[in-house]
Formats: structure tokens, sequence, C-alpha cells
């Protein structure tokens, strides 16, 4: 008996039982929808935490040393880096702040009016030796050199800025060729594009912009600043490091304030810890949806089997195996669950644009149809087994007795 | 005859125990995931200040240039400097409150008192009076402390627990941005959720109460450079307030009002409009009168502060609850006409449809207040849940009496809504059919 064969008797078998056939290919459509979504918004919160920065993260700490305003104190930028430096283990250390930290954002002009905003990007400002610090790769051009650097204190509203761009920055801003060499301009100064980095993400949202970043280095001078300092050690030795550095920092500078020292990855975790809990409360939520949905296909099905107790009896009279009958309840289940599945497809995609309407969430890629029907069909062929098992045991005899 | 039928409903689960337990799971798990989200969300949407919200009040007025890219026509949620200062000394009675908050380096006198930053308020006098702040040590401050620019300060318990071992700390001295000030006052616990009165300033809406308040002219003064609040300017140079909290293109400041009556109400928006006028005459503002003057729940309405992500999870968990619920109608079809023989038996013995439609809506009943039972230890494990999230708004999610009742409600609810059908199709059972197979 070929499986075409089978599937005509089952259709006009699910025909007298057409309401409870709906039901049964609606809850899978709506499972599929709910399913499908949440495991995309899940799936795209882990995308995001793994998004790089651009930066080495592995080698990188972070010191937030706050300057107290009208304290006297004797110490410079200039002492503080010295001492970061002169730590056993610092390979580089630089004024300045880290991504996924307070990085200002300023508006960006391809014209000195001022007047058409190109792009909002991230500026990442600091001492020289920022960029070397952060590890930024570049990829045309070339780094900054010592002597273009400008100096704080010896700066006025004509001092053109060198600057690393991202190269989605440089695309951004000079669509028809190199960015090298190129001016533009940012809220209130001119920068002079002198190479360009691979990547450097501000922030970490999910949006084009997140890798719009300039790095602009000064020489700090004999300012005193607070801030954010950073350092950069060999990975093993970072946490230890990290904290010699702190320590070395705060006798440097007794007037700081030092309100936070990190690694960047306690950093990169800190920023994405409220992302990773939310995603797995809506675990929790897909957990409960496929167990609800395998025990109503478990009961439905014990209840059909219930029902036909007698004309199971009468085929096995007639000659059908218990393959046969497990095999019908099988196959009965698979068509009403390839029916919830193409409703369901639909339903996802319903789901997914209220969803991007609404919480502005990416579209939902075809991948999480296949898999949202493949899981569906599994679970339920899970669920049905254990009734069919029981139909397949109904002995012939059932047929010649009264219900 | 309700008696006797629960009686029936209670035989007839006790018969059927796995469908009656998969009817009750499915509907536990759907009231679980609603009510954790219900709670999160009603907890979030609360009214922060219930006994005064009726009569607090935030203006707002529009200094912005005619032509701004990308303006919306709302006015900025802060004021600038300048606005701050002339609405706080607008004549009238009305108490007021002029605000922002930052972190400032303090210590304690004593010697080993390390500098920490802390997080303060600074504010006029009437905050405390108009936002039913209390006290556990002394009291706020003045309207003369206020004008003579007094270096006095109020600590939260928390502070004054770290600075002062938590001892009645009036009178102590302290150092506040490099400058001496005099403990006036202790206050006890105090966090309104939303922060209604300063929703746009770094940890967000449902941000902490600061440890520290100090009278605004005060903190203006200061030696500092740490940050203003929720500092936002237009025009080109996003930053131009980053230093300077006196740029006149950067708003930050909040103002809020107490209008105890209509009329006062009126005649304060018509003052707000007034002064739109007048500066729009003096050339300062660009644009005509563009003013607000919301209530704080109309304020939090405007401002949309519920975090998109709960937003967003109380739909799937109705979405949840609704597939619970089709769950639901199928098993209890299944289980209903199962027993169509006893049906057609009572059929038989002269009840009537409706009486057999009854009797299956009370089993349903049943089924959802089990369910409904069963649901509420789910939720409380869910709120634990959403209480490990690390995010602000989290330790606020608790179940309270209005919600467990709301669960059972909703539960009871949905079970009869979901029996509807399945009873209607059992009370169709032909008698005839049913006894004669018997």
């Amino acid at each position: 008996m070929n499986a075409m064969m089978q599937i005509r008797p089952i259709l006009a078998a699910l025909k007298s039982h057409r309401a409870a056939v709906t039901l049964l290919v609606l809850e899978i459509a709506l499972t599929m929808a709910v399913l499908g979504n949440l495991v995309f918004i899940v799936h795209d919160g882990i995308r995001r935490a793994h998004t790089p920065t651009g930066v080495a993260e592995n080698q990188i700490g972070f010191i937030q040393s706050i300057g107290v305003i009208g304290a006297k104190s004797a110490s410079t930028t200039a002492g503080d880096l010295a001492a970061l430096r002169g730590v056993p283990g610092v390979e580089a250390a630089a004024y300045g702040g880290p991504p996924l930290w307070y990085v200002e954002r300023d508006a960006a002009f391809a014209h000195v009016d001022r007047l058409h905003r190109v792009a909002r990007i991230y500026e990442f400002e600091g001492s020289r030796g920022l960029s070397k610090t952060l590890g930024l790769h570049v990829v045309e051009g070339r780094d900054f050199e010592r002597s273009e650097v400008p100096v704080m204190g010896q700066m006025d509203e004509h001092t053109q800025f060198p600057v690393l761009v991202t190269r989605a920055l440089a695309q951004r801003l000079f669509p028809d060729g190199s960015a090298l060499g190129q001016l533009f301009y940012d809220g209130n100064a001119t920068l002079r594009v002198i190479g360009v980095v691979d990547h450097l993400r501000g922030r970490i949202t999910g949006h084009e912009d997140d890798d719009y970043s300039a790095v602009i280095e000064y020489g700090v001078g004999k300012g005193h600043m607070g801030g954010g300092f950073i350092i950069r050690s060999r990975p093993e030795q970072l946490d230890s490091v990290l904290k010699q550095a702190a320590i070395a920092l705060s006798k440097a500078d007794p007037q700081h304030v030092q309100n936070r020292v990190m690694t960047f990855e306690q950093m990169r975790e800190h920023y994405f810890r409220s992302d990773l809990a939310v995603g797995r409360m809506l675990l929790a939520i897909v957990l409960i949806l496929m167990i609800v949905t395998t025990l109503g296909v478990t009961g439905l099905a014990n209840f059909w089997v219930q029902q036909r107790r007698r004309q199971i009896g009468m085929r096995r009279a007639l000659g059908a195996t218990r393959g046969d009958i497990l095999r019908y309840f099988q196959l009965e289940n698979f068509l009403i669950v390839s029916g919830g599945v193409l409703l369901g497809a639909i339903c996802t995609y319903g789901l997914n644009l209220f969803l991007m309407h609404r919480f502005e969430l990416p579209q939902l890629p075809p991948i999480y149809l296949l898999v949202g029907a493949a899981v569906l069909w599994g679970l339920s062929q899970l669920a049905v087994f254990g009734p069919a098992l029981r139909a397949s045991r109904v002995p012939p005899v059932v047929a010649t007795r009264s219900a | 005859m309700l008696g006797y039928y629960m009686d029936l409903a209670l035989r007839s689960l006790r018969r059927h125990k796995m469908l009656a337990a998969l009817m009750v799971l499915a509907i536990a798990l759907g009231i679980g995931a609603s009510i954790t989200m219900l709670t999160v969300l009603h907890n979030l949407s609360g009214d922060p200040l219930p006994q005064r919200s009726g009569v607090l009040f935030h203006p707002q007025v529009d200094p912005r240039p005619k032509d701004l890219p990308g303006a919306d026509a709302e006015p900025p949620d802060d004021l600038t400097w300048v606005d701050a200062q002339n609405l706080f000394h607008l004549p009238g009675s009305y108490p007021r409150v002029l605000m922002d908050g930052n972190w400032l380096p303090a210590r304690a006198m004593r010697g080993d008192s390390l500098l920490a930053m802390q997080s303060d308020r600074a504010t006029t006098a009437d905050f405390f009076s108009m936002f039913d702040v209390p006290f556990v040590y002394g009291s706020g401050w003045t309207a003369q402390d206020d004008a003579q620019h007094a270096r006095v300060v109020v600590l939260s318990s928390a502070l004054n627990d770290k600075l002062f071992g938590g001892a009645d700390s009036v009178g102590k001295q302290m150092v506040i941005a490099t400058k001496t000030f005099r403990v006036i006052g202790v206050i006890g616990p105090w966090h309104p959720q939303p922060r209604f009165y300063d929703i746009n300033n770094d940890d967000g809406p449902y941000g902490k109460a600061a440890d520290m308040y100090l009278p605004f002219f005060t903190w203006i003064d200061l030696p500092q450079d740490y940050g203003y609040g929720s500092m936002r300017c237009w025009g080109n140079d996003a930053n131009a307030g980053q230093h300077n909290p006196k740029a006149p293109q950067c708003t930050w400041a909040q103002l809020w009002v107490q209008l105890d009556s209509p009329a006062q109400v009126a005649s304060y928006r018509s003052a707000l409009r007034q002064y739109s006028l007048q500066q729009h005459e003096l050339g300062r503002f660009e644009r005509a009168p563009n003013v607000r003057l919301r209530g704080l729940l109309d304020w939090l309405d405007y401002k949309r502060v519920i975090p998109v992500m709960v937003r967003m999870q109380t739909w799937i968990a109705f979405g949840v609850f609704l597939i619970c619920m089709l769950n639901t109608i199928g098993l209890m079809v299944a289980k209903f006409l199962r027993k169509s023989g006893e049906i057609g038996v009572r059929r038989a013995l002269g009840a009537s449809r409706r009486d057999v439609f009854a009797q299956c809506l009370v089993e349903a009943g049943v089924i959802g207040v089990a369910g409904g039972l069963c649901g509420l230890p789910l939720a409380w494990l869910g709120l634990w849940m959403v209480r490990q999230q690390p995010v602000s708004f989290a330790a606020s999610a608790h179940l309270d009496l209005s919600m467990l009742g709301a669960a059972l409600a909703l539960s009871l609810v949905a079970a009869l809504l979901a029996g509807v059908w399945p009873s209607l199709r059992a009370a169709r059972v032909t008698p005839a059919l049913q006894v004669k197979s018997l």
C-alpha cells in the first residue's frame, strides 16, 4: 500500500472531525508563529551580543578616574599616563574612552557650511596612542604620527585634526572615491582623514550607524583631565595588570576618584546583560509553548484513538497489521500538522510584520519557517506516538463486541 | 443544582485524570505566563505618587529656532537655563520645584572618609513637601536657603548609613565637590517608579532616586564639570552643553508645579502662554507660543516610559495564552464528547439541553479555577525570573493582591469562554443514538 492510497481515507475520516481538526490546525499555526518570532528575537540578541567592536577586546582594560574640579593637584595627565606605562605588563596606555562606554556622538558634515548632516558619528577622542592602545586595524592609509597630532592648549578653531575613520563611515561620507586626505566636519572642528580602520563600533544596537566612528588623537600637553584611561596588556595577565595599573594611577593622581575599573570583557558583559536576561525569559516561553502544544496533540490523539476503537478493531480483523494502524495515526497527524504549518508560515510572517512595524524588529529570514515547520512536525510525531502505539495494540476481537 | 453539578464535575475530572491534568496544566501555563507579564506591565505603568499625581504638572515651553531640521511639533521635555530661572520666578503662589541631577564627588568630614561619586538631585525647597518625601531625621530647606545659595544637604538613608553609620547626622558636615555642606535632613526610603520627575537621565525612567539633595542654585555654582543630567542641545554642536549648562541652545532643567484646582491650571497655562509670547516679542523665542502643561500621568503616557521589551513580552504572553486556550478548547471537546453516553442517559431521563450545557460549563469553570490556582505558583516563579533580570525596573516585579485576584478571575473567565463551544456540542448529543449503543 503506498502512502497516497492511505491519505484518501484519512482525509475522509478527518472530515467528520472538522471542528477538532480546525482547532488543532489553528493551534499549530499560532504556535509556529509565536515560536518562530521568539526564536528569531533571541537569536538576533545573541548575534548582537557577539558582534565585535573592532578593538582588541581581550587585551584592554578600563579605569574611570574622575578629576575633582577645584581640588589643588600637582598631577598631570601626562604624568598619569607615564605611571600607567610604568606598570609591568602594560603594553600601551592612553587617555580616552573605549567602545560601549559613554562615547561622544556628534554630527558629521561633508561641507563646511554644516547645513546637511551626512551621519551621526561616534567620536573616540583621546591622547596620543589611543588607536594603538585600542588595537585598531588600519586597512588603508596610515596610523597617527607623533608630530602631526595637535596639542591641548595650542588648538584654535582653524586646527585641522587628523582622524582615522571606519570603512563604513568612509563609504558613507565619500561614496565616490577614496576617503584618504579628504576633509569633513563635525559640530565644531575640521577633520582630515589619514587612515581607514576596518571596524570600530561605538555601541551595538544592530543599526548600520553603530560602525560610523572616527578616532581623534591629541597631545595632552600640561593638561590635567579626568575621565577614562585605557590600558592594553596580554590577555592572560590582563586582570592582574589592570589592578596594578589602577593602584599606580591612584598613587600618581591621589586627587582623582576612581569610579570603575574593569576589563573590556566585563564591560561587554555588563552592556548586554539585560538583553541576555530577556533572552532567557523568552526561551522559557518557547519551552512552555512547546510543552503545551505537545500535550494538546497527545490529548486529542488519545481521544481519537478511544473513539475509534471499534473501527480499529474492524481494520485489524480485516487484515491490517499493527504497523498499518500505527502508520495511519502518524500519517493523520502529519497531515493535520502540515495544514497547521502552511497556515503557520503565513501567521509567522504576519506577526513578524506586526513586530517590525511596532517594535522595529528586523525581517525574519525564511530559514526560520523551515526550522519551525521541522520542529513542529517532529514534536507532534513524538506526541502522537504514544496514542498511536496504543491504537495498534487494540485487538481485532474488539470489532465483534458492541462498543 | 450548582452544587450537584460541581460534584459531577469533580467526579468526571477524577475519572479521566490524565485529560483533566492536561487541561489544568495548559490553563496554568497560559495563566502563569500572562500574569507574569501583566504584573510587570501593571507595576511599570502604575501611578508613582498616587496621593499627589492629580495636582502635579509639568510645564514645557519651546525656545527652539524656527527652522530646525528634523524638529517635531512637541516642545523640548526640559528647560534651558534662562527659561528655568524665569519660569521658576514666575509670579503666583503655586508650590513649584526646579531641578536636575548628576553625580558629584562627596565624602564625610572625617579623615578616613574617601571621596566617592554620589548621585544627587539639585532642587528647590518645595521638593520634599510637593512629592511627599518622608523624613527620618531633620527636614528640608527653606525658600530663603534657596535664595541665599545655602550649603545644606539632605541625604538618603542609604548614604547616611554609608557616611555616618545610620546615626542622626543632622548638623554634621561633609564635603561635596570640594565645598563644605551641612547635613540638615535624612529621608526614608523613597523611590517613586517610574521616576516621573526626571525620566531622560542616563539611567532611564526607572532609575533610582538620588542619594544627596542640595539647593539648586547652590549646586549650579559649585566647581563642577561632571555632566549635567539630561542635557540635550539642538543645532550642529550636540555637545555644546557638555561643559556649559548655561548654553542657550541646551535644555536640561525640570520644572514641576502644584496646581490644586482647574482654575489654577487654566491660569497657569495662560501665564505660560503669556511668558512665551513675551519671549517671542523680545525675539528670544523664534516660534509662536508652543506650550504644554501635562499632568503627571499624562506626562508618563506621553513619554511612553514602558520599555519596548516589556510591551513586546506582554503581547507575546497573550499569544501564549491564546494558544493555551485553543488547546483547552480542543481537550474539552474531547472530554465532553467522551462522555456522550452519560449525557445521552441524562437527556433520556428528562434533562434539557440547557441542563447539559450548564453541567458542562460548570465543569469547565472548575477546570479554569484549578488551572488558575496552579498558575499562581508559575506566575510567582515567572516573576522571580523577571527579578533576576539586571534591569532597573525588575525589582518592582511582585505579585500583589489585585493581581492574584486578576489571575483567578482571568482563568475562570477564560475557561468558561473556552467551555462554551464544547458544551454546546455536548448539549447537541442525540439521546436516542447514545442510549441505543449502550
